[in-house]
C-alpha cells in the first residue's frame, strides 16, 4: 500500500480532528490548518497503524504537511 | 466478603485557572475545555504534605461512614510523593489519625495505576491475614514537582487525596484484576527534580495498549459492553479518555469525565470518579488506570448482593 494525499486526508478525517479534512491543503503545515498539538499526535499514531511504520520523535519535522507525510511514508515503505 | 464499603476524597480549596495561562502557553478555550479537559487544577498549601491530604480525606470519610478508628487494622498509602523518603507515609497517617498499634501499615510506590494495584493489594493482604477494616489512601501532590514553564505538565495535574474503606458487606467487590508494565519506556514519565512527561509517548501507549487490555479482561469473563454499566478510566486528560472510549466503541454516557474542575490527581483520579458512582445501582463497573512506569491495571467491580 502506498501513501497518497487522499488516503492521508482519510486518516486525518478518521482522527476526528476537523470538520472536513477534504478541504485541507496538502502543502500547508497541519498546525496551520486547525490541528493542534494533541490532534497531530493522534494523526501520526493512525498513520503508524495504517502503514505499519514508526515515526520517531526526531523525524517529526519531516512530516509537517500532508505532502511531507506522503513522501515520508512512501520512503519508509520503500526502504 | 471484603470489598469497597465507602470512598471519600479531599480536594484543596485553592485552584489555579488554566484560562490565565492562555497567552503563556499559546492555547485557546477549546483546547482547555475539550482537549486537556482541565479548566482549573487544585493546589495544596505549600507546607501541606501527602499525609495531611490523607487525613483530610479520612475526615470526609468519617462524615459519611460509620467507622470506629480503633477497628482499623490495615492502612495502605499509594504515593510517589511521600512526606519523607523515610519513614513510609502510611505510618505518619497512622500516627496523625491515632490508630491502633495493632494496625498494619505500608506504602505502595505507584503513580496513575496505583489505585488498581492498591485495591488488589489491600484485599489480598487483609484476606490472607484475617484483617477486617482497611483504609486504602491515594495522595500524590504533584504541585511540588511541576515546572511551571512546562506546558506538558503545568496545565494538567491537581493535588488531592482519597480514602477507600475496605470492610465486610461492601457495596462493590472486584471479581478480577489484570495488570501490565512496560519498563523499557520508564523514562517517558520521570521526575528527577521536576516532572517530565513525553506527551506523545504517553498518548501512543494509552491509545494502543489500554483498549486491548480492557477488551481482553472483558473477554476473559465473557462480558460484553452491554454488561458494563460504567467504565471509570484514569482521568489523564479528556483527549486520552475520549480516545480510549472511541477505540473501545463505548457510549460516551458510560464513561464519566470528571477532572474539569480539579485536574489529573494521579492515583486519586479513579477513586474520585468512583466515589460519585458508588451509590448508584449498577451491576458491574470496569476500572482502568495507566501511566507512570509505564504501568497499567484494570478491574471489574460487581455489585455485592448482601447489603447492611
Amino acid at each position: 500500500m502506498q501513501a497518497t494525499v487522499e488516503n492521508i486526508k482519510e486518516i486525518i478525517a478518521k482522527a476526528d480532528v476537523l470538520g472536513d479534512a477534504e478541504d485541507m491543503q496538502s502543502n500547508v503545515p497541519l498546525s496551520e490548518q486547525g490541528i493542534d498539538s494533541l490532534d497531530v499526535v493522534n494523526v501520526y499514531l493512525l498513520i503508524e497503524e495504517e502503514f505499519d511504520i514508526k515515526i520517531p520523535d526526531e523525524d517529526l519535522k519531516q512530516v509537517s504537511t500532508i505532502d511531507d507525510i506522503v513522501v515520508y511514508v512512501n520512503n519508509k515503505l520503500g526502504s | 466478603m471484603l470489598g469497597i464499603k465507602e470512598i471519600a476524597s479531599y480536594l484543596p480549596e485553592k485552584k489555579i485557572s488554566n484560562y490565565d495561562k492562555k497567552e503563556k502557553f499559546d492555547i485557546d478555550d477549546d483546547f482547555i475545555k475539550n482537549k486537556i479537559g482541565v479548566e482549573y487544577h487544585t493546589v495544596k498549601e505549600k507546607d501541606e504534605k501527602a499525609s495531611d491530604l490523607c487525613v483530610k480525606a479520612f475526615e470526609n470519610l468519617q462524615k459519611k461512614s460509620k467507622l470506629n478508628k480503633e477497628d482499623i487494622d490495615c492502612v495502605i498509602v499509594v504515593t510517589q510523593n511521600p512526606d519523607y523518603n523515610i519513614p513510609h507515609t502510611s505510618a505518619i497517617v497512622h500516627g496523625k489519625l491515632e490508630l491502633s498499634q495493632k494496625c498494619a501499615c505500608f506504602d505502595i510506590s505507584l503513580g496513575c495505576s496505583g489505585y488498581i494495584y492498591g485495591l488488589s493489594n489491600i484485599l489480598a493482604f487483609m484476606q490472607s491475614n484475617g484483617l477486617q477494616n482497611g483504609l486504602l489512601f491515594t495522595a500524590d501532590p504533584y504541585s511540588d514537582i511541576i515546572d511551571k514553564e512546562d506546558k506538558n505538565t503545568d496545565l494538567i495535574f491537581g493535588d488531592g487525596a482519597t480514602v477507600t474503606y475496605i470492610s465486610q458487606n461492601p457495596k462493590y467487590t472486584p471479581i478480577d484484576f489484570s495488570f501490565g508494565t512496560n519498563g523499557q519506556a520508564y523514562q517517558e514519565i520521570l521526575c528527577d527534580k521536576y516532572l517530565y512527561m513525553n506527551g506523545r509517548a504517553v498518548f501512543n501507549f494509552t491509545a494502543t495498549t489500554i483498549p486491548k487490555h480492557i477488551q481482553k479482561l472483558l473477554t476473559k469473563h465473557h462480558l460484553e459492553d452491554k454488561d458494563i454499566d460504567r467504565y471509570i478510566l484514569h482521568q489523564g486528560s479528556k483527549y486520552i479518555v475520549d480516545t480510549i472510549r472511541k477505540r473501545l466503541k463505548v457510549d460516551e454516557a458510560k464513561v464519566p469525565f470528571d477532572m474539569l474542575q480539579y485536574g489529573n490527581t494521579v492515583s486519586s483520579a479513579v477513586p474520585m470518579v468512583l466515589e460519585k458512582e458508588l451509590h448508584k445501582e449498577y451491576k458491574k463497573m470496569l476500572l482502568s488506570a495507566y501511566g507512570i512506569g509505564l504501568s497499567w491495571g484494570s478491574t471489574i467491580l460487581e455489585k455485592t448482593q448482601i447489603q447492611e
